[in-house]
């Protein structure tokens, strides 16, 4: 079925749940990328993460760079 | 090429000094796996004293001869069919123990909602090399989803490395949990696809 621009938000979405990529693809980075955002990004507080300490890697990227 | 893929491509090329290595000392593939599962049982006591950097690296070392064990037996031509089971087996000890690691770090912790979470990720861990193993007894190949092994033992490092174990742990849940639903839809399709369907009668 040819994506059309009203399937096309939702077909990206099944294509992201219902998993079928195989890795080193381009699908695969994407969702990579997103998960190690997820990750790095979060704030530890809003997951009430026990063991975080310190700014994570973000905040050494912040300070290695000022 | 992908990130991921150029990624992958770096970390071959100190693997295969390694896998050379052990082919030339005629380590037996079996052995390898067995040492990984010991190494992993130290990471696992490393986490569960909370010492995640400590973890992350022994991590590393258990999982260099986990992903060599295969590579060495195809090298020797010692590919054998207990040598796969086994190491079916020896990962799933391998994944288990990490998990608990972590279960007695947050028990002691007193952290009961991330000993869930835990529990919860390590159930849906087993559950997805479950799904495919009975799913392939039924269906030529059940491959679907995104969190397989790999995948757990590349997030358990990040985790370890950078601080951000609670975070690693709701990805690894949440695609543990879809890559269990994506594989019981897989094999539902397929099996209904391939059901043979009785000829049309016509009449009564």
């Amino acid at each position: 079925m040819k994506p059309t621009p009203v399937n096309a938000p939702l077909r990206m979405i099944w294509n992201a749940l219902y998993w079928t990529h195989e890795r080193a693809t381009w699908q695969y980075d994407v969702m990579v990328i997103a998960i190690l955002a997820f990750v790095w990004l979060t704030p530890p507080g809003w997951l009430g993460d026990p063991t975080a300490t310190g700014s994570g890697p973000i905040g050494w990227l912040i300070h290695l760079f000022k | 090429m992908t990130f991921t893929g150029f990624i992958g491509a770096a970390c071959m090329l100190p693997l295969r000094a390694i896998i050379a290595v052990c082919v030339k000392l005629k380590i037996h593939p079996n052995t390898l796996t067995f040492i990984g599962v010991l190494i992993n049982i130290a990471a696992a006591w490393s986490l569960a004293l909370g010492r995640y950097v400590l973890a992350g690296f022994v991590m590393i070392v258990a999982n260099i001869f986990d992903f060599i064990d295969g590579k060495v037996a195809r090298e020797r031509q010692i590919e054998s069919e207990f040598g796969g089971f086994w190491d079916s087996v020896m990962d799933r000890f391998s994944d288990i123990s990490l998990f608990i690691g972590l279960i007695y770090l947050y028990s002691t912790l007193g952290r009961t909602d991330y000993v869930m979470i835990t529990a919860l990720a390590m159930m849906f861990a087993v559950l997805t090399s479950y799904t495919r193993a009975r799913a392939e007894s039924l269906v030529e190949k059940c491959k679907v989803g995104f969190m397989e092994r790999p995948e757990r033992i590349v997030l358990f490092m990040i985790g370890a490395f950078t601080n951000r174990m609670a975070g690693v742990l709701w990805v690894m849940l949440v695609l543990s949990i879809l890559t269990v639903a994506d594989r019981i839809y897989f094999t539902y399709r397929e099996l209904e696809r391939n059901k043979p369907r009785l000829p049309a009668t016509s009449g009564v």
